[in-house]
């Protein structure tokens, strides 16, 4: 009964279950995203709409896990704010496939410049969830948040060879420059929400200390 | 009927005090949602009822017996005015301490009515009440230290969930130094007068405690909880409980202190911990002046009233 009444707990744990699920949901989502566009296999590109709306019941569940009253008020805004931030990804993620289903053709070296920026968006993926682990275990994050901007940064070089390398293409119709520059944009910047997420993993981590 | 002066005067004293002063107890647990307001309150009260009957002998004896010998007429004016001092404070949202209210009426209806104020004790009690809240600065800003050192090092989610434990028991040792000072302090008089029983009258004045309690409290709990815990839990823990350690300290000398000067006292050394800038020397003037002129205000009421009547 003292434990039900004062230190609650099976809340807080579910929801960082939840959290983890939903960041597992997003690395399935980015694995399953590098796939389809390697092997050109639209039908499973499809599949990261589908993880999409899974990652978006996750969320919904742990936003009303928390006004249930899991978690100090103090520290309820930072938790929401990252779990929105991971659900962005997802969102960001979902366009891109969506761009890609609209018959994208991709040239030779466009393509695996996009295979590349899909790689380090996988990875920054699985080090946001090894982050979160860290943050529950309470081991330091600095170097792991360190490792995400790093690649950050990569995706950004990336991005900026690719935008060089399209500026002298010929594009033959306004659909078909704007649905690859949208496809470029949605790709990038999955790495640029995903450093957002981390750094507010690091203020979470400090918020209550 | 001059006997039920003073029961009425201290019940209405203590239900302002349980309608008040509950906050500081609750508010950081009830704004953090750690605990309902109606299950808090009933806690409040058992914790209030059994810090007056197992610890609250000494300040009563230091406010009803060491201070002066107290009889009915200097009873009747001192309890009635800080009851009326009390209820008006509150009202206008002034902030009187109970304790100096009850301890400035007594000894200026005491020097009225030429019996002997011990000066010995009241120079103990304001001392007291000069060294309290520095104490509690100094708990305050230690703890907090110790848990930058211990506390700090867990993993997140570990110290927020000790945190919710901590904040439990700094409420409580909060509530029952209300019983076994505040409570203590207002009941004093009473019972070394000689009006009522020790135990009759630690029951009715934590009944009209909790009843200020569960009536009146909600809205200041809310207020003040919800701006303390959106601010920072861990601070308040640290700046409760470096307060709640330090007026227990005092009820073991049986000395009648102010938790809420305890708790400035708390916050400020906190603040201190945190930079200069973050304690408003504005505010702390207006406590300090509040501080001194709230004994001599009671005091001259007491004083002149008891020269009227006598």
């Amino acid at each position: 009964m003292f434990k039900k009444s004062f230190l609650g707990g099976k809340n807080e744990e579910r929801v960082i279950e939840k959290i983890k699920k939903h960041i597992k949901i997003l690395c399935t989502a980015c694995e399953t995203f590098k796939n389809a566009l390697e092997k050109q296999d639209i039908k499973k590109m499809l599949t990261v709409s589908d993880l999409e709306r899974e990652g978006d019941i996750v969320r919904r569940e742990v936003l009303s896990n928390i006004y249930e009253g899991a978690f100090l008020p103090f520290i309820r805004p930072n938790i929401c704010k990252f779990v929105e931030i991971v659900d962005n990804a997802l969102d960001e993620l979902k366009n891109a496939a969506q761009a890609y289903d609209m018959g994208l053709k991709l040239d030779k070296d466009i393509k695996t410049d996009c295979i590349g920026i899909t790689h380090l968006n996988l990875n920054m993926c699985e080090m946001l969830s090894i982050t979160f682990e860290a943050l529950c275990e309470g081991k330091d994050l600095r170097e792991k948040i360190l490792v995400i901007r790093i690649y950050e940064k990569k995706v950004d070089e990336i991005k900026l060879d690719l935008v060089k390398k399209l500026m002298g293409r010929e594009i033959k119709t306004f659909w078909e420059g704007k649905v690859l520059s949208d496809f470029i944009s949605y790709l990038s910047n999955i790495s640029d929400i995903i450093e957002d997420a981390s750094d507010y993993l690091q203020i979470l981590n400090i918020s209550i200390r | 009927m001059t006997d039920l002066i003073p029961i009425i005067a201290y019940t209405l004293i203590a239900f302002s005090v349980g309608s008040n002063d509950t906050s500081n107890a609750l508010s950081i647990c009830i704004g953090a949602e750690i605990i309902k307001f109606k299950k808090a309150v009933f806690l409040f009260g058992c914790f209030v009822l059994m810090g007056v009957i197992l610890q609250g002998q000494k300040v009563m004896h230091t406010v009803g017996k060491s201070l002066l010998p107290i009889n009915l007429a200097i009873l009747n004016i001192a309890l009635l005015i800080s009851a009326f001092l009390i209820i008006l404070s509150n009202w206008k949202k002034l902030p009187l301490s109970t304790h100096q209210v009850i301890i400035g009426s007594l000894t200026g209806a005491g020097i009225a009515f030429e019996v002997d104020i011990n000066l010995s004790s009241l120079f103990k009690i304001v001392l007291s009440w000069i060294i309290s809240p520095l104490g509690a600065f100094l708990f305050s800003l230690t703890l907090y230290r110790i848990m930058e050192k211990t506390l700090s090092k867990l993993p997140l989610f570990q110290i927020e969930r000790l945190l919710r434990i901590l904040l439990v028991i700094s409420g409580f040792l909060i509530a029952y130094n209300t019983g076994a000072n505040e409570l203590a302090t207002v009941l004093g008089g009473v019972i070394h007068s000689g009006l009522m029983e020790r135990l009759q009258a630690s029951l009715l004045g934590s009944f009209f405690l909790f009843l200020g309690a569960i009536l009146l409290s909600h809205r200041v709990i809310e207020t003040v909880g919800k701006e303390i815990v959106a601010l920072d839990p861990y601070s308040g823990f640290a700046a409760q409980f470096g307060a709640g350690i330090c007026v227990l300290l005092f009820t073991f000398l049986g000395m009648p202190v102010s938790t809420t000067y305890c708790i400035i006292g708390g916050i400020s050394g906190v603040g201190m911990l945190k930079g200069m800038g973050t304690v408003k020397v504005g505010l702390i003037k207006k406590i300090v002046l509040s501080w001194i002129l709230t004994p001599c205000l009671a005091f001259m009421t007491c004083f002149i009233l008891a020269k009227i009547l006598k």
